[in-house]
């Protein structure tokens, strides 16, 4: 018996100095950036992918450590979890992407004073909607308006006349914001170079989920039959269902389009090795905003307690540098036409005002 | 009335995963095991048939198509045997292993999946291509609501569909494996082996289910993402529906898919645009609680089933 306490006391000891010396360790060198991943898989060809492209571009580049963690559930509780390990294991600098995040980082950010936080897409608050952008804490968003409005130009100056469509996922103010820039961006080539690009109130739809692949493809199938040549999804998953009802008819040698959301989504609507049915992308530059904060931080220069806007301006949203779908004189017209944006010669609303839904 | 014609392939799409793995219960079920981890084996064949695909479309272009439909058949069949040897030899309770497969193949698939593509996502480069059937395409009404935009794995299904219906109702085998579920011992008195017929019933289930997840990825969905949306529970709500009967189940899966799809495009259709999307959504849920109601009375299931089969008792 007494040899079996003296066991224990041995291996608590053992475990407490080995736990010193761990402790002892951790000052290293160079940054160690983590990232909490929202629901959906690292590769989602959005949110998670766009933030963890920044972050190894940063590792490559800055050389910081980096790793990912994710939750098991979407919940706060699932998050904060991941996050105090990730703080735990010595992580001082933690990126999360989408608003859901937004209570999880509230109580990180007065938790860990002495980490970092970057939150894209959301700002922080208390579950009150109060918004609370601590210290050590960035908060970053998007001109979804004006990515989709370059998209809409682009995407009416290459259909030049006909009909077009929006699938969106749920109805919230980045999808919105997205939706009602692509509408303006529509009836600015309408106007101003001549074109004749119809959206019908129908045609301008929110699924109401961003996962239902079949309702995805059911919804632009029945676009695409009423004479819609080309939708703009903003909708995760049931763009995917989307994209795959527009690569068989592309098979069948019909002319329809998608254009793609987030990120550069040519490589997902490949159809037969080469051609794709993504004629553009509206991006949002997720990775350039991740990859700018760790290199800001790196130079002592983070922005903390800032909200920043990612727009035009800063080149933090426009359409993919090569897209082979579009022809180099509506590159050169949709370049004029960003360049504007940029210089404030255009402004493009993000309220709905008289647009469809 | 050119909306709901106009729908009717969609509708179909829907409807066919639906219709295998109802039909993949219905064998389970008519030997006497119940078979609630149709889920799981959806998922399981879902993700075989991703990874075949996604491997081999590069060389064999459609014909990995079915390849990964045989791939995920057989990776069916041997998840089910999972559950057969539990249901069948060990006598547990069936819908505590149905539960179990249910749980491991979620779980084990994104693991897997993870594993191998470093994410949870697998996705396929092309499925099927709906293509319409020549001259049948072109007769009215018929012909735009049954033969255009047709899958390939729609036919191959339906003819499963009636061959079944003959196997179970026209052959000494099918007249067999009912007994089974209705009355082991006296079909045991008669000299059916009754052990082997369950194997073979779940067996078929699990090949079944396994082509239904298959299914959805080669025709609507194109990409893997840990789950088939439910559709292995509202199949198993589809066969109480259907009766237990080859041809009902056909009727109830076919309600389910117009349903769901009505509900889908609802938001595009005019016509539907002044009934809100969330009655569209609820309304085949609905209709199966209270058909349930209504059928609980004169149920048609099979009187063994969910009962181990043990000869001592008489």
């Amino acid at each position: 018996m007494k040899g079996k306490i003296l066991l224990v006391a041995l291996l608590v000891a053992a475990v407490l100095f080995v736990g010193c010396t761990k402790k002892a360790e951790q000052p290293t060198a160079s940054l160690k950036v983590g990232m909490v991943t929202d629901a959906g898989t690292i590769d989602d060809k959005s949110f998670n992918q766009g933030t963890w492209e920044g972050i190894v571009r940063a590792a490559n580049e800055l050389k910081i450590e980096n790793k990912y963690l994710k939750p098991t559930g979407t919940t706060v509780s699932d998050y904060v979890k991941e996050i105090s390990n990730l703080y735990d294991a010595g992580y001082r600098f933690i990126v999360t992407p989408g608003f859901k995040f937004e209570t999880a980082i509230f109580e990180a950010q007065t938790k860990y004073t002495d980490a970092k936080f970057v939150l894209i897409d959301g700002t922080p608050h208390a579950g009150d909607y109060k918004s609370v952008v601590g210290p050590n804490t960035v908060s970053i968003f998007f001109a979804e308006h004006e990515s989709g409005f370059i998209a809409g130009v682009a995407a009416a100056l290459q259909i030049k006349e006909g009909e077009m469509g929006f699938i969106g996922g749920m109805e919230i103010p980045p999808v919105q914001k997205f939706n009602w820039g692509f509408q303006q961006g529509v009836a600015y080539a309408n106007q101003n170079y001549g074109t004749n690009i119809v959206m019908k109130p129908e045609n301008v739809v929110y699924q109401g989920s961003f996962d239902n692949v079949a309702a995805g493809q059911q919804l632009a199938a029945k676009m695409f039959d009423k004479g819609v040549q080309a939708i703009f999804c903003a909708a995760g998953g049931v763009g995917v269902g989307a994209i795959n009802e527009a690569k068989a008819r592309a098979t069948a040698g019909k002319k329809v389009w998608i254009i793609g959301v987030d990120v550069d989504q040519y490589a997902e609507g490949i159809y037969d090795g080469t051609n794709s049915i993504i004629l553009t992308s509206a991006m949002k530059r997720i990775d350039v905003a991740a990859f700018d904060m760790i290199k800001a931080e790196l130079e002592g220069k983070f922005p903390g307690g800032q909200t920043l806007i990612f727009d035009a301006k800063n080149d933090g949203v426009g359409i993919p540098a090569n897209n082979p779908n579009l022809s180099p004189e509506v590159v050169a017209k949709v370049n004029e036409v960003f360049a504007k944006l940029k210089a404030g010669e255009i402004t493009v609303s993000d309220q709905q005002g008289n647009l469809i839904k | 009335m050119n909306t709901l014609i106009s729908i009717f392939p969609y509708a179909i799409g829907f409807t066919i995963p639906l219709l295998t793995a109802a039909l993949g219960g219905l064998y389970s079920e008519r030997s006497g095991v119940v078979n609630i981890a149709l889920e799981g084996l959806m998922v399981i064949g879902s993700f075989v048939s991703a990874v075949i695909i996604h491997d081999l479309y590069p060389y064999l272009g459609s014909t990995s198509l079915w390849i990964g439909l045989l791939g995920a058949m057989i990776a069916g069949i041997a998840f089910s045997m999972l559950h057969a040897v539990a249901s069948i030899n060990l006598k547990a309770n069936q819908v505590i292993s149905g539960t179990a497969i249910n749980m491991i193949a979620g779980a084990l698939t994104v693991f897997l999946a993870r594993t191998i593509t470093g994410s949870g996502n697998i996705h396929i480069q092309m499925g099927f291509i709906p293509t319409d059937i020549p001259l049948l395409s072109k007769i009215p009404i018929i012909g735009p609501m049954f033969f255009t935009k047709t899958y390939a794995t729609t036919w191959v299904m339906l003819a499963v569909l009636i061959i079944s219906y003959f196997l179970l109702y026209k052959t000494p085998f099918g007249l067999r494996l009912r007994a089974c579920g209705e009355h082991p011992q006296t079909a045991d008195a008669a000299g059916v082996n009754v052990y082997t017929m369950r194997y073979i019933a779940v067996g078929i289930s699990g090949a079944l289910a396994g082509l239904a997840g298959a299914i959805i990825l080669v025709t609507y969905s194109s990409e893997f993402n840990g789950n088939v949306a439910g559709l292995g529970f509202l199949a198993l709500a589809a066969l109480i529906f259907g009766q237990w009967k080859p041809l009902g189940i056909l009727g109830s899966t076919f309600f389910f898919g117009f349903a769901a799809t009505i509900a889908n495009v609802s938001q595009v259709v005019p016509e539907f645009k002044n009934i809100p999307g969330f009655i569209l959504k609820a309304f085949p849920y609905v209709v199966t609680l209270a058909a349930l109601m209504i059928f609980s009375k004169s149920s048609q299931a099979p009187r063994a089933a969910g009962e181990p089969y043990d000869q001592g008792k008489r």
